[in-house]
């Protein structure tokens, strides 16, 4: 499937440089491309991770590889809920890059051999944990994209620059809505995600909680995302301090998501 | 058949000369009238406006200079100017300067404000005195056309409209970056001054559906009110109102702060937070500067909205060097179009040439015929006649086709060439 991946990776690459260039020309027909790359990509990405999941018989959201593609998978989809709630181009420039590198160390990685316990495929919960999770790390990735908006976006207002940031990012209250719809989506689907692993633990092993340092961030990375939304919603609008709360949190997201393998989590990933 | 324009704009000529030489709807019909004479210049059309005066004329290829000579004498004689003043500020272009210069005047390239709308409305008056004037045939017909073409592509392709260059037209500029939609806003005005007003009108005009005029003399406010159906306050119940605006505009006379940062950080708790726009085009200013120093309140002052201006300039300028791009391309289209409208004219003469042909054939062998009843010289006439149109038809008839595709209007041609 690797030739598969690599036919997508050219789409979405195609994709990433129209968008940055339709970000800083402003041209339509550039932002044309890059949407139809865009959707080519995501067909042939659904048809790759169909038949990976038909080809190792286990559900694609096992190893780095197939958890990197799977990210870059649900990114793409939440870029498109985006773009067609918003009909913001910018955030094609901001998110095609990432998906692109993400899709290329997937494809790089190449074909690992590490077959997935039977455990793991056995019961359904496992790929619905990882799933939910997987949607979850791309839905804080829109917080985070949306607040660096934001941020551009009121420094640009309040120290009346009015660059080329000023004309071509979209308003504060359009990003400020993306921010706070996406982490709202991110939180439900955290906690989802936590009570699915959760019963799946407890079920498998008999324990629902193992101070695993994956188990802690998430748990760290829930409370915060908690509290940003909490935050918001005791006040209309909190603007700037939010935003930089979207950026904050997006570290402990990455910790989470990657740095607890180097700190000998029993986790793999997703 | 070539193309002539000759003119002065704002560039090459002060306000002293081009007034001098403007034109009004009157005088454009008759100035028409005496420059196009069917002889060198067969073709005319007059762009007045009060940044440029220019000429666009057709003349025959081999009469070009002649033609250029004729509309100087003609602008000279207009302004009531010596021969060789107006060289100086006269520019002068022939053929695919002419047409390209023509194309970047109507989409706004050429204009002191880059982008602005009006001018694309003054040619098209232009094109309608020439009309009228009967002085607009075929190729300024065809012309004028593709121009039409060529700024609305302009419009839609590029951005070079796109952002606001006016004071009164920034309000909307800025509220849109900080609401996205202006729909449901509610705007505040302190102070009933004219630029208030005109601010007042745009934002209404995207979408505001609320306005409160806050004055110190209560007739004014109240006049202005009636104009929007806008509630008014007395202003010394200000702060009844501030928490619900979301764009201020304060045009006062006022000598000191209006809006104070405690006064503003109060209203800001009742409003939940929710961003609020001053724009301050007073002078001494109204509201604080330190006013900005709080969250999600934004503060223009009237030296903002000129570096917005100027940034939105830079902006258009980025936009018109692609609308260069579109004019180059368009220019090559038109070009190739205007070699197909000088076959037009030559399939009529060629049919001529060919039925010429028959009669002095004709003419020739009349003798060897001998004696002809009536009947039968009119046979061998019609004989000859249709012989030469049933083989030369098809030919004609293909290169008639080629050229009215090339027409923007085939009723209009077919009149032409009825004529």
């Amino acid at each position: 499937m690797r030739s598969l991946l690599l036919a997508v990776l050219a789409a979405y690459l195609i994709a990433a440089i129209h968008s940055v260039l339709a970000f800083v020309n402003k041209r339509r027909s550039l932002q044309h491309v890059a949407e139809w790359s865009i959707a080519a990509g995501f067909i042939f990405h659904t048809g790759t991770l169909v038949a990976d999941w038909i080809i190792d018989a286990h559900y694609p959201i096992f190893s780095l590889r197939e958890t990197l593609s799977f990210l870059a998978w649900a990114l793409v989809a939440l870029y498109w809920l985006v773009f067609y709630r918003y009909r913001t181009q910018a955030v094609g420039a901001f998110t095609m890059p990432l998906i692109s590198v993400l899709t290329l160390i997937a494809a790089s990685i190449g074909h690992d051999t590490i077959t997935a316990p039977a455990a793991f495929s056995a019961t359904w919960l496992f790929p619905i944990h990882t799933t939910l999770l997987v949607f979850a790390y791309a839905a804080f990735f829109i917080v985070f994209m949306a607040s660096v908006m934001y941020l551009l976006q009121e420094r640009e207002l309040k120290l009346k620059t009015f660059g080329a940031n000023f004309h071509r990012l979209p308003s504060l209250t359009t990003v400020n809505e993306i921010a706070t719809s996406s982490a709202a989506l991110g939180l439900t689907l955290l906690t989802l995600g936590i009570v699915t692993g959760v019963i799946w633990s407890s079920s498998r092993f008999g324990r629902f909680w193992r101070n695993d340092p994956k188990e802690i961030f998430a748990l760290l990375t829930w409370a915060l995302y908690l509290f940003l939304t909490i935050y918001r919603l005791t006040a209309n609008w909190r603007g700037r301090s939010a935003a930089w709360l979207g950026v904050v949190g997006f570290g402990l997201v990455l910790l989470t998501f990657f740095g607890a393998r180097f700190l000998g989590s029993y986790h793999v990933f997703g | 058949m070539s193309i002539l324009l000759v003119g002065v704009n704002h560039k090459t000529a002060p306000v002293e000369i081009r007034e001098r030489l403007a034109f009004n709807d009157e005088a454009c019909a008759n100035g028409l009238r005496q420059l196009v004479d069917g002889e060198i210049v067969r073709e005319g059309l007059i762009v007045s406006t009060c940044n440029r005066v220019e000429i666009l004329g057709a003349t025959a290829s081999d009469q070009l200079k002649f033609g250029a000579g004729r509309i100087t004498q003609f602008l000279d004689t207009t302004g009531n100017l010596p021969a060789g003043f107006l060289e100086a500020h006269l520019y002068s272009h022939a053929n695919e300067e002419a047409v390209r210069h023509l194309f970047r005047v109507a989409s706004s390239l050429d204009s002191m404000v880059v982008g602005e709308p009006q001018i694309l409305g003054q040619v098209r008056h232009a094109y309608a005195l020439g009309v009228e004037a009967g002085t607009v045939g075929r190729v300024l017909n065809r012309l004028v056309h593709h121009t039409f073409r060529v700024a609305k592509r302009v419009r839609n392709e590029t951005g070079i409209a796109a952002n606001a260059v006016s004071i009164s037209y920034m309000a909307v500029e800025l509220g849109k970056k900080i609401f996205d939609s202006l729909k449901g806003c509610t705007v505040l005005l302190i102070g009933a001054g004219e630029m208030a007003e005109l601010s007042a009108k745009h934002l209404v005009n995207s979408g505001a559906s609320h306005v409160i005029i806050a004055n110190r003399t209560e007739e004014m406010a109240r006049q202005l009110a009636n104009e929007f159906g806008a509630a008014t306050v007395p202003f010394d119940q200000l702060d009844q109102v501030l928490h619900e605006a979301d764009v201020v505009i304060c045009s006062t006379g006022a000598p000191d702060y209006i809006v104070t940062e405690a006064r503003m950080r109060k209203a800001l708790d009742r409003r939940r937070n929710r961003p609020t726009c001053f724009i301050d085009i007073s002078v001494p200013r109204n509201i604080d500067p330190a006013v900005s120093n709080i969250p999600n309140v934004f503060v223009f002052d009237i030296d903002d909205l000129e570096s917005v201006i100027t940034s939105n300039i830079r902006e258009r300028e980025r936009e018109a060097e692609r609308a260069e791009l579109i004019v180059q391309s368009e220019v090559m289209q038109f070009q190739q179009k205007l070699r197909l409208i000088d076959v037009g004219p030559s399939i009529g003469a060629l049919r001529q040439s060919f039925q010429d042909v028959a009669r002095a054939e004709l003419a020739r062998q009349r003798k060897r015929l001998g004696e002809l009843s009536q009947d039968q010289e009119a046979a061998v006439e019609s004989l000859l006649m249709s012989t030469v149109n049933k083989i030369s038809h098809p030919l004609l008839s293909q290169m008639r086709r080629f050229y009215e595709s090339s027409e923007p209007d085939v009723a209009d041609v077919q009149k032409e060439l009825e004529e």
